[in-house]
Formats: C-alpha cells, sequence, structure tokens
C-alpha cells in the first residue's frame, strides 16, 4: 500500500474510523448522547472537506478504488448529507431515547459503505460498498422497538435486500465467467450470453438499492418504521451510492458494444415503471412519510431517466442528485420537528397557523420536490430532460413532465392541509433540526436562483 | 435596469408585507408598489423603452437571465400595474393580512416577470412562479367551492405547462438558446415548426382559456374572491396573449399559420358559445366569466389571424377587457354588497336609490358590448376587421356576438337596476367611487385614442402573417 493508496482510501477511512471511535467511545466514556452524534457529523463533514481537498488523482490499490471526479463530488455529497442527517438526530434521539452511538455508527458505516460503491474501480469493491451500505440501514430500520412493525419491516428489508445482494452477487460470478476479470472496465467485452445475463443481474442489484420499480417494495416500510432522521438519511445516501456505481457500469457498458442498447433500454423501462407508479402510488397516501417514500422512488425514476440517457448525463445526474439530496433531508427534517414520528397528513392542519416560518420552509421544499421555480428543482428536472431529450428519449421526457403535474398534486395537498383550520398534531421546539431544514430550502432557492457554481462544480463529473 | 426594477418592486413590497411591524401597512405598500410598477411602465412606454439587460444565469442549460421592457411589455405591465394597485385597495376586509398581501405582491411580481422575460426558461419560471400564489390566494381566501375550484385550476394550467416545458427543453437541444431574440433571429425550418408551435400553445390556450380548454374558468372566477378574479381574467389570462404574441408567432410563425384555420374557428366558436351561456347566467360572477370567456376567445381569433390590424386589435382589446372586467368584477361586489347575493333574481330596481351605481354599471357593460366611444369598440373592431382579411367566414360568425353581447348586457342592467324594486340599497360611498371611476375613465380614454396604446409597438414587434389576394 503506497501513500497514494491511502490518500485515496481517505474518505472512506474518515467514516469508517468515525463510526469505530464513537462505538469505542461510547464503551469507555459516560457522555450525553448528542455528544456522539455531533462527533458523527464532524466526522462526516471532515470527509466532505478532506474529498474536496484531496481532488482527483490516480487511481489506487491498482485500479479498485478510484479517484476521478465523480468519486470526489459523491464522497463530498455523501459526507455532507450524513452530516445533516446526523444533525437531524440530535434533538431526536435524546426526545425518542434512542441509542445514540448506535444510531451514529451505524450511519457512518453506512455512509462509508456509499463512498466506496461511488469510487469503486472493481466489482467486488462495490460488493463490499454495497453489504457495508446495507446492513447499518436494516438495523437502523429495526431500531425503534417500540415502533409498530419495526421488526416485521427490518427482517423485510433484510430478506429482500439478502436475495438482492445475492443476486448481484451472482451477477458478478457471471461477468467473471464471461470475461476473467472483475474490473468494471471489463463490463464493456461482455458479449456472450452469460454475461450479458450477469450484467442484467447487477442491474437488478442496484434497481433494488436504488428503489427502481420493480424492486422498490422494501421501501416504504422500512421509510416508515426507520427513525425519520436515518429515513432522510436512507433516502439520499443509499441512491447516492446506488447511481454511482449505476453510472459507472453505464459508462463502461455504453462503450460501443453489444450491451450498450440494451442496457439503455432497460434503464429507460425501469425509469418508465417507476415514474408511473410511484407518482401514481404517492397519491392515495395518508402517512407523511409513506407519500414522501413514494415521492423518493418517483424521484429515483426522473434520475434514471438521465441514466438511460447514457454517460453522457453523468453531470445532469450529479446536479440532480446534490438538489435531491437537500430536498429530502429538508422535507424529512420537518417531520422530525413534530411531536408524532410518523404523522399523517392530516395531522398538519393549522401548521400555518403555530408555525408559519416552517410551512414557508416546507413550501419551498415541496415546490422543489414538484419542479417549480424558482427552486432548483425546476433546473434539475430541465437538466436531465435536456440530457434525455438529446439522447432521443422524448418519450420519456413527455412520460416525465406529465407525471410531475401528477406529483404537483400529492406535494399540493401537503402544502394546502398545512394551511387548512385545525389543530392537529403540535410542533416539537426548534432545535438544530430546524436549522438543517433551513438551511436546505435556503439551499435550494439560492441554487434555484444562482445555479452557475454548482453546474460548473458537477461538470467535473465524469466516470 | 427598469426591467428588473419590475419584478425587484414587488418582491420587496411582498417582503416588506410579511414582516410582523409593518402588516398594519400591508396593504398600503401593496398599492403603492402596484402603482410605482404602473409608473416606471408607462414611463418607460413614453420614453421609448429601455435598454435591457442580459446576465448570466444557467448557460449549460442554454438559459440566460434576459429580460426587456419594450413598448409591448410595457402596455401589459401598465395594465397589470393599474389592475392590482385596484385589487389591492377592493381587498379591504381580508383575513391574515400579512400572508394575502406578500402573495398578491408576489403574484405581480412573477406577472411583471412573464412580460419583461426575454429568455424562455425564465419565462417558463415566471409562468409557473404565478401558479403558487394564485392557488394558495383562492384555496385560502376563496368562496364556497373554493378547494375543487383551485385544484381543477391547477391540473388544468400545470396540464398545459407541462407540454411547453418539452417545447422549451426540445428547443434548448435543438437550438443551444433560449434567447427569444437569438431563436428569432435564426428562424427553425418551416416544415419542423408545427410541434413545438403546438406544445407552446398548450399552455397558452389553457391560460387564455380557448374553447373547449375552459372548463376551468366559470368555477375558479366563481370561487375566488373577488379581487383574485379580477386580475385572474384582467391581466393573467393576458399573460397567455402576450405569450402567443410574443412567443408561438414570432418563433414559430408558420407553424401557426398552418394551424390558424382550426384555431380561429375555435375561438370563433368560443366567442359565440361564452355569450350565449353568459345570457343564461343568474349568477353575476358567472355571467362576467362567460362574458371574459367569450371576449379572451375574441382576441385569440385576432391573435390566430395574425394580421397586423387584427394584432393590434388583440392589444387594443386586451387592454379593454382588463379594464372592463375590472370595473364589473367590483361593481357585481358592490351589488352583491347591497343585496346580499351575487344572485340577479334576487336584485332589481336598485337604480331608484342607487343612481351612481347604476350609470356606472351601465357604463362599464357599454364598453363590455362594445359601443362606440368605449375602448371595448376599438378593441373588437380592430380585431375582427383585421381577421375578416384573412378567415372571413369565421370573423363574420365572431361579429353575431356584438347582439349578443347587448342581449346579456343589457339584461343585467334592466334585472338589476330597472323593474320592480326588490332590494334596496344606499348609493356608492366616495371610496367605491375612487375605486371604479379611474378604471372606466380610462376606458373611455382609450375609446376616444385607441391610438395612444398601439403607437408605441413598432410594426416590427408585431410578428403579423402577409396577407396575399
Amino acid at each position: 500500500m503506497t501513500a497514494g493508496d491511502l490518500v485515496a482510501a481517505l474518505p472512506f477511512i474518515l467514516l469508517a474510523g468515525g463510526a469505530c471511535l464513537v462505538l469505542l467511545g461510547d464503551l469507555l466514556v459516560h457522555a450525553d448522547g448528542r455528544a456522539w452524534v455531533a462527533l458523527g457529523a464532524a466526522a462526516a463533514l471532515a470527509t466532505a472537506v478532506t474529498a474536496a481537498v484531496i481532488g482527483t488523482g490516480d487511481d489506487a490499490f491498482a485500479g479498485s478504488l478510484r479517484r476521478d471526479g465523480a468519486s470526489v463530488f459523491f464522497a463530498i455529497v455523501v459526507g455532507g448529507s450524513t452530516a445533516a442527517a446526523l444533525l437531524l438526530a440530535t434533538g431526536y434521539v435524546t426526545r425518542t431515547s434512542l441509542p445514540a452511538a448506535e444510531v451514529t455508527a451505524l450511519t457512518l458505516f453506512s455512509a462509508s459503505g456509499a463512498v466506496l460503491m461511488s469510487s469503486a474501480g472493481d466489482l467486488l469493491v462495490v460488493f463490499v460498498g454495497l453489504e457495508l451500505l446495507s446492513l447499518p440501514l436494516y438495523a437502523l430500520t429495526g431500531l425503534p422497538r417500540a415502533a409498530r412493525h419495526a421488526d416485521e419491516s427490518a427482517l423485510k428489508y433484510f430478506l429482500l435486500g439478502a436475495a438482492a445482494s445475492a443476486v448481484f452477487a451472482y451477477g458478478i460470478a457471471l461477468v467473471y465467467a464471461a470475461t476473467g476479470s472483475v474490473a468494471i472496465g471489463a463490463l464493456a467485452a461482455v458479449a456472450s450470453p452469460v454475461g450479458l445475463a450477469g450484467i442484467a443481474l447487477l442491474l437488478a442489484g442496484l434497481a433494488f438499492k436504488a428503489a427502481l420499480v420493480p424492486f422498490h417494495f422494501w421501501a416504504p416500510d422500512a421509510y416508515v418504521s426507520a427513525p425519520t432522521p436515518a429515513t432522510a438519511f436512507m433516502a439520499v445516501v443509499a441512491k447516492l451510492g446506488a447511481f454511482a456505481a449505476l453510472l459507472r457500469f453505464g459508462s463502461a457498458v455504453t462503450a460501443p458494444s453489444a450491451a450498450g442498447l440494451d442496457w439503455r433500454a432497460s434503464v429507460a423501462v425501469l425509469a418508465a415503471m417507476t415514474l408511473v407508479l410511484g407518482n401514481l402510488a404517492a397519491l392515495g397516501q395518508s402517512s407523511l412519510k409513506r407519500l414522501l417514500a413514494y415521492s423518493s422512488i418517483a424521484h429515483a425514476g426522473y434520475i434514471a431517466i438521465a441514466a438511460a440517457a447514457g454517460v453522457v448525463a453523468s453531470s445532469a445526474i450529479a446536479f440532480y442528485l446534490a438538489v435531491y439530496a437537500a430536498l429530502t433531508l429538508g422535507a424529512f427534517g420537518v417531520i422530525t420537528l413534530l411531536a408524532n414520528d410518523d404523522p399523517r397528513v392530516d395531522d398538519l392542519h393549522g401548521l400555518a397557523r403555530r408555525r408559519p416560518l416552517l410551512v414557508v420552509l416546507l413550501g419551498v421544499l415541496l415546490l422543489g420536490l414538484t419542479g417549480l421555480p424558482p427552486t432548483a428543482g425546476f433546473l434539475a428536472k430541465v437538466y436531465v430532460f435536456e440530457a434525455a431529450i438529446g439522447a432521443q428519449l422524448a418519450w420519456l421526457v413527455l412520460l416525465g413532465v406529465l407525471t410531475s403535474v401528477v406529483s404537483a398534486a400529492y406535494y399540493l395537498r401537503v402544502l394546502f392541509a398545512c394551511l387548512a383550520e385545525g389543530e392537529g398534531e403540535p410542533a416539537a421546539a426548534p432545535t438544530v433540526a430546524g436549522g438543517v431544514v433551513m438551511l436546505a430550502a435556503l439551499a435550494v432557492i439560492v441554487v434555484g436562483i444562482v445555479p452557475g457554481p454548482l453546474l460548473d462544480a458537477v461538470q467535473t463529473v465524469r466516470f | 435596469m427598469i426591467a428588473s426594477a419590475l419584478v425587484v418592486v414587488p418582491l420587496v413590497a411582498a417582503a416588506l408585507c410579511a414582516v410582523p411591524w409593518v402588516s398594519r401597512a400591508a396593504r398600503v405598500i401593496a398599492i403603492v408598489a402596484s402603482l410605482a410598477v404602473a409608473a416606471l411602465a408607462a414611463w418607460s412606454f413614453v420614453a421609448g423603452g429601455s435598454a435591457g439587460v442580459r446576465a448570466a444565469w444557467a448557460g449549460v442549460l442554454g438559459a440566460r437571465y434576459a429580460v426587456d421592457l419594450d413598448g409591448l411589455a410595457a402596455v401589459f405591465v401598465a395594465l397589470a400595474g393599474i389592475l392590482f394597485a385596484t385589487g389591492a385597495a377592493a381587498s379591504g376586509r381580508v383575513g391574515h393580512r400579512r400572508a394575502y398581501f406578500a402573495l398578491w405582491c408576489a403574484l405581480l411580481a412573477a406577472v411583471d416577470g412573464v412580460f419583461i422575460a426575454r429568455d424562455l426558461a425564465l419565462f417558463f419560471v415566471f409562468w409557473e412562479a404565478m401558479l403558487v400564489p394564485l392557488a394558495v390566494l383562492m384555496w385560502e381566501w376563496g368562496g364556497a367551492d373554493r378547494r375543487g375550484a383551485t385544484l381543477r385550476f391547477l391540473l388544468y394550467t400545470m396540464g398545459g405547462s407541462a407540454f411547453l416545458l418539452v417545447g422549451i427543453v426540445s428547443l434548448a437541444v435543438a437550438r443551444g438558446t433560449l434567447d427569444i431574440d437569438a431563436l428569432a433571429a435564426r428562424p427553425i425550418p418551416a416544415s419542423a415548426q408545427l410541434l413545438p408551435a403546438m406544445l407552446f400553445l398548450a399552455a397558452f390556450a389553457v391560460k387564455l382559456p380557448l374553447f373547449p380548454l375552459h372548463a376551468w374558468l366559470p368555477r375558479a372566477y366563481v370561487a375566488a374572491p373577488i379581487p383574485v378574479a379580477l386580475v385572474l381574467s384582467g391581466i393573467v389570462a393576458k399573460t397567455a396573449v402576450y405569450g402567443i404574441l410574443r412567443i408561438s408567432l414570432a418563433l414559430f410563425p408558420q407553424g401557426m399559420s398552418t394551424a390558424a384555420p382550426l384555431l380561429v374557428a375555435l375561438a370563433a366558436v368560443g366567442t359565440l358559445y361564452g355569450a350565449l351561456l353568459a345570457m343564461r347566467q343568474d349568477d353575476l360572477r358567472r355571467l362576467i366569466a362567460f362574458s371574459s370567456l367569450s371576449h379572451l376567445n375574441l382576441i385569440g381569433l385576432a391573435l390566430f389571424a395574425a394580421t397586423l390590424v387584427s394584432l393590434r386589435g388583440a392589444i387594443v382589446e386586451s387592454v379593454s377587457h382588463g379594464l372592463v372586467v375590472a370595473a364589473l368584477f367590483l361593481l357585481a361586489a358592490m351589488l352583491a354588497r347591497r343585496t346580499s347575493s351575487y344572485a340577479l333574481s334576487r336584485a332589481g330596481g336598485l337604480a331608484a336609490t342607487a343612481p351612481v351605481l347604476a350609470g356606472l354599471s351601465t357604463l362599464a357593460v357599454v364598453a363590455a358590448v362594445g359601443v362606440p366611444g368605449t375602448s371595448g369598440f376599438a378593441g373588437e373592431l380592430l380585431a375582427l376587421a383585421g381577421a375578416y382579411e384573412r378567415y372571413p367566414a369565421a370573423a363574420a360568425a365572431a361579429t353575431l356576438v356584438v347582439i349578443v353581447a347587448a342581449v346579456y348586457g343589457l339584461g343585467f342592467i334592466r334585472r338589476a337596476y330597472h323593474g320592480p324594486p326588490l332590494a334596496t340599497g344606499a348609493d356608492l360611498g366616495w371610496r367605491e367611487r375612487a375605486l371604479v371611476v379611474p378604471l372606466l375613465a380610462l376606458v373611455v380614454a382609450v375609446g376616444v385614442a385607441p391610438r395612444v396604446v398601439t403607437d408605441r409597438v413598432s410594426d416590427d414587434a408585431l410578428p403579423a402573417v402577409e396577407v396575399t389576394r
């Protein structure tokens, strides 16, 4: 192992090391739970800063760990999102008396898996990252023992997730059988039916993590029963890892080769199904968390539109993921500010009277999720649609804009519920989480009005 | 710089209205901001336009911040300022004043933005930005049917906008720029214009609304609070007129020309259909709604015919309809305050006790019908005469609307103010007069000298089609 290898692995080391530190510290020292959460957030933030500082460079570990623009960008977004999710948890863990150190350590381990996945140059590293990402999430889902169905949905999530991992591992085996290599770059050389079947299994495994229809069944249950800050984390970071790996595979496969067209067509079909089902299913939800769960499934569909356009759309996807991270963290952050952990939409009645600022922030986030200007959500959608039109996927774009109109119906339902008369749930006192929500809403507006810096930053995202 | 100020001033006013300790003055702030917008536009109109502003925004997406205020935009912005000031002044007794007037000013900013934007992405931003303030104003402060009406309005307009977005995105990919002037300078091949023309028109036709896409209109006009209905009909519908004029006809002249026979026919049908339905209404707001539908389709007819005369007619008629419908909505509210109902069957004989109300209503109706000397006459004459050059049959059929309009207009006056005295009420107070008289004075002024409105709009700014005989 050279110094270069160590530098390349630094974001991963910081996250995993931070997790170990929190676990050990909790054994040795008796401290307020919030201290561990804050330490974890600091480690995640340090990861983001470190990734930005070390920048791109040569691949490490004989090409199994990449240090390109994409891995840097994803490490920054994963670090930032993890820090935000942990900050959402500061007040939450004391209120719900969850084990703070465990929540923090599990979150950091999972984040380290996402970082590993997004910088992998090798299918086995992707697999290790995938498992490292997933296992803590199963545990987080089952953590609130008191909540109804937490055990059930954790077990369901675990069983389905284990099956998806097995499928993914089998895909690696088939690709290895076809090409004799586990490097991601070797996917370009696949031509035999066995290898193509392997690629299909790899796609299925990642689609599970990204919650693309029809691999989404675990998501709503897991999202509802996990502690809300963990839900926010899950919705953002699991998607970041999955789409980063998906794009890495896509960039190898869509190089002029036999599998290129099939890959893009498959992703396009997944995108279409996800858009339609995610948005339609969200319409009928009465639980706010479940509604946002389907909304995040639907957003995976919009990202998949660009993924279907191929590697030319990397920048559009990176932009969309960054904006989606802010929107989702903010929206789930609003739920952490409510007294009830699983509020129904009707519980929001009267919120505008009691907490007008919170409703304004929620309104901005919901507009962003709908993709309405002047938020960054609008530009993200335009970027994705432009990439898809450029790749002759006009039918997918038309489906995308029409399902956006459908999405307006359920997002606005939430907003109008806040405006309605009524008592509803009392809101918790504003804490650090309130600051995170405000920051997310502000970021969404500022990027919508001055998108230049972020647009420039995503131009460096190359796989 | 003036152009940007037209958006910034209302936004600052919106922020001010939301601040707790100034909320007592929220209505005054809203009125002052609206009048400032009108004054800026009028000044720029007289001075002959301003220098546009172009700055970087989202270059990768082909979008720039490009705004300009030429004569054509200034006419519409000035109308917006006048109507928003009137509407704010008429919002005397609303609850939750901070939120109401903040949204009111935000809506004005968005409407101004639509008129000054010279980049399609920026245009779309402002176009969609109008929706949320409008929807919340209707949802929170509307009448009995507000929920259903708001949702229907939202789904119709967002459905239209979805096609507009596809059109804009495909233009951005195909041309690399979304600057309206740059796009106009390098025309799209004639054979490829029909599809984008229809995608853009989908949004404009819903917002106008062109027959048969008008199902949201009567419900929205009845459910919305009177000041919101006033701006919805008076100026928000005109953003569609402006969009067709500035974008559809300018960028896709051949595409629009190909579709023109069908569009003109639909508009002619809509003109008559709206007027015929207006004849049968008992609710005064529904009467105004269908009368508006008729007038707006007449404007559409003039736009789709796209001769130089008809386009000038569309502009004059837009201004005229904006002023007249505002006066009608205000007078309807004043009438309803006296009879406790918008039902015409509950009014009658009010002229005896409220002669000024009756007189002003008669003047407004006369202008709506299009009697010479009022703005309605000038607008309708230019619109129909211009359309006749290209589509004589449709224009001739639409001309029948003048007769139907006289029937429903004078029917309203007769039922509300004459005949057996079913209701009594005091005459207009000075506040009420101060709201309506300026609007009607402008109606007469434009009627006497319609040239003032269109003189500053150069022929080059009008994307007219050459009429060959």
